[in-house]
């Protein structure tokens, strides 16, 4: 089957919308609590919307912006409903998904003239819940999770990334100590951000001894459950001018996803999902007019540090099974050729589910960020690969 | 008694995939149409969208693809450390198991793996569970 990009249609959203607000909790004291230890799991203090309202203030107060000024609504991990009756809203439209679905699915609204200011609004309450990712409290989630494989003892998102990373090595020879240099860069971004909820650095050292959880990846393979939300304002290009801060503008999106045999691994195993990431950056490069080349600041969602390979090599950053290599030697790092996942991320930040990384990249292009700035920053590119569910957007600094 | 496992997914298709597996017969579907065989069990073929099929008996054969050992206990009815596998079936489709008669050093990426049975049992009811182990000498 032949995929047409119809870069005739696409081309013309560019730069149409713009993120105008960005607003995140205190994912770092949140996590640490009142005594600086860590809050423990299933220790409920906070539920989903209490965090996603805070967020969503914040946004406002960033963006300058009233809510009355908001005529759309996306929710994630929320009921649009309730959501949209706490925070008095009778929203024109409204939406929902992941944090690229919702940045696309709003432009669209915006340009078809359905609203012209949105509200995207994410909460998770997961570590005060003790929400569980594998194991025998998961009984839900149909034939496509890995509860399939229970039966069998297969459990976990994290066993589902482990069963791709151990195919890299097998296929490539890609080691765990390449692999290891994604999330020591990553906490080493994190200990620049005072948000982030790790402030500890970890050496390569540190990374190798610690255990094994589903091995081949270990501990700091794995992304944290912390609480947090994030609310982001997006808004009408022409409108975003009289907003406090110079608007980032949403510059090229893609979408695919990768479905065919998902429950059986094989775009996983067989595929590392590049498929779909072949056909996102033939949609999002030239929408953007943009290439690899120019992205200033990258971003990936990582729930575990393997995603990071397996966007780098289906994006066209390098070739398929160099991504090991690549990430050596500081190129990911601020001050390296392509600074990924700046803010920590999920594996050091905060684990918001995608939501996170869009308000570090628009703060990259706005700039001031201090040590963990990446100089001259002007385009910036969110990767989201989610079990081959795969979204980009393109984002450059607004006039 | 079997031995009890973590509960299976369970649906009019997967009843009758384990249903076959009480006389320790390892069954996929295979579209009457086009041929193709499906896993996990379901409706209809991904490929022609036709609903007629034939629970085929499988040869139970197939080459090893991944790995991973949880070393973290999720299930009680498996303490870590526990291996499980992702096979490459001999008719097309990808299969997870975990590996018998061998200790899990002994993987090899393209490494030829047979069928072996397991009792089991959930809320279900008493089944066999198709695992793998190394081909009889």
């Amino acid at each position: 089957m032949a995929v047409i990009f119809d870069q005739a249609r696409l081309a013309p959203l560019k730069n149409t919308v713009a993120v105008v607000g960005v607003g995140e909790t205190d994912y770092g004291s949140d996590y640490r609590g009142a005594g600086g230890k860590a809050v423990a799991k299933g220790e409920a203090r906070y539920d989903s919307y209490t965090l996603a309202s805070r967020a969503l203030k914040r946004a406002l107060d960033d963006a300058g912006l009233k809510k009355d000024d908001i005529d759309g609504l996306c929710v994630a991990n929320l009921s649009s409903e309730r959501a949209s009756e706490l925070w008095g809203m009778n929203p024109r439209w409204s939406g929902g998904g992941d944090a690229a679905q919702s940045i696309i699915d709003a432009t669209m609204a915006i340009n078809s003239g359905l609203c012209t200011t949105v509200a995207l609004v994410y909460g998770n309450a997961q570590r005060s819940m003790d929400t569980a990712y594998g194991g025998s409290r998961v009984t839900g989630g149909g034939i496509t999770s890995y509860f399939y494989y229970a039966p069998w003892g297969l459990t976990s998102q994290g066993a589902l990334y482990a069963l791709l990373f151990q195919r890299h090595k097998l296929l490539y020879g890609t080691t765990e100590e390449q692999l290891g240099a994604i999330p020591v860069a990553f906490r080493k971004h994190a200990c620049m951000n005072p948000n982030a909820v790790m402030q500890k650095p970890l050496t390569i050292d540190d990374y190798l001894n610690a255990r094994y959880v589903a091995e081949p990846l270990r501990l700091f393979d794995y992304c944290l459950i912390n609480d947090g939300g994030v609310a982001i304002i997006l808004r009408r290009a022409d409108m975003a001018k009289d907003c406090r801060h110079p608007p980032v503008m949403v510059s090229g999106f893609g979408w695919s996803e990768q479905n065919v045999d998902a429950t059986q691994l094989r775009p996983r195993l067989k595929d590392f999902y590049h498929t779909a990431h072949h056909d996102v950056a033939a949609q999002v490069y030239p929408m953007a007019g943009v290439t690899q080349k120019d992205i200033d600041v990258f971003a990936t969602y990582d729930s575990f540090s393997v995603h990071l390979l397996a966007s780098l090599e289906g994006f066209g950053f390098c070739k398929e099974g160099e991504g090991g290599a690549f990430v050596q030697n500081g190129r990911i790092e601020v001050g390296g050729e392509l600074p990924c996942n700046t803010s920590g991320g999920m594996l050091s930040e905060s684990y918001m589910q995608s939501w996170n990384h869009q308000p570090e990249l628009v703060r990259q292009l706005r700039g001031g960020l201090g040590q963990r700035q990446v100089q001259g920053a002007e385009v910036a590119q969110y990767v989201h690969d989610v079990a081959g569910k795969c979204k980009s957007i393109i984002y450059t600094k607004g006039g | 008694m079997a031995t009890p496992r973590p509960i299976r997914f369970m649906d009019p298709y997967a009843e009758q995939f384990w249903a076959h597996t009480q006389n320790r017969e390892f069954r996929m579907q295979q579209c009457s149409e086009c041929g193709k065989f499906r896993w996990p069990p379901g409706p209809t073929c991904d490929q022609c969208l036709s609903d007629e099929f034939d629970w085929t008996l499988m040869a139970g054969r197939g080459k090893v693809l991944s790995w991973t050992t949880f070393h973290r206990s999720y299930f009680p009815e498996y303490p870590a450390p526990h291996t499980v596998m992702v096979l490459e079936l001999n008719e097309g489709p990808l299969f997870v198991a975990y590996p018998v008669r061998m200790v899990p050093e002994d993987l090899r990426e393209g490494l030829e793996l047979s069928l072996s049975w397991t009792d089991g049992q959930d809320e279900f009811g008493e089944y066999n569970l198709p695992v793998f182990g190394p081909l009889a000498e």
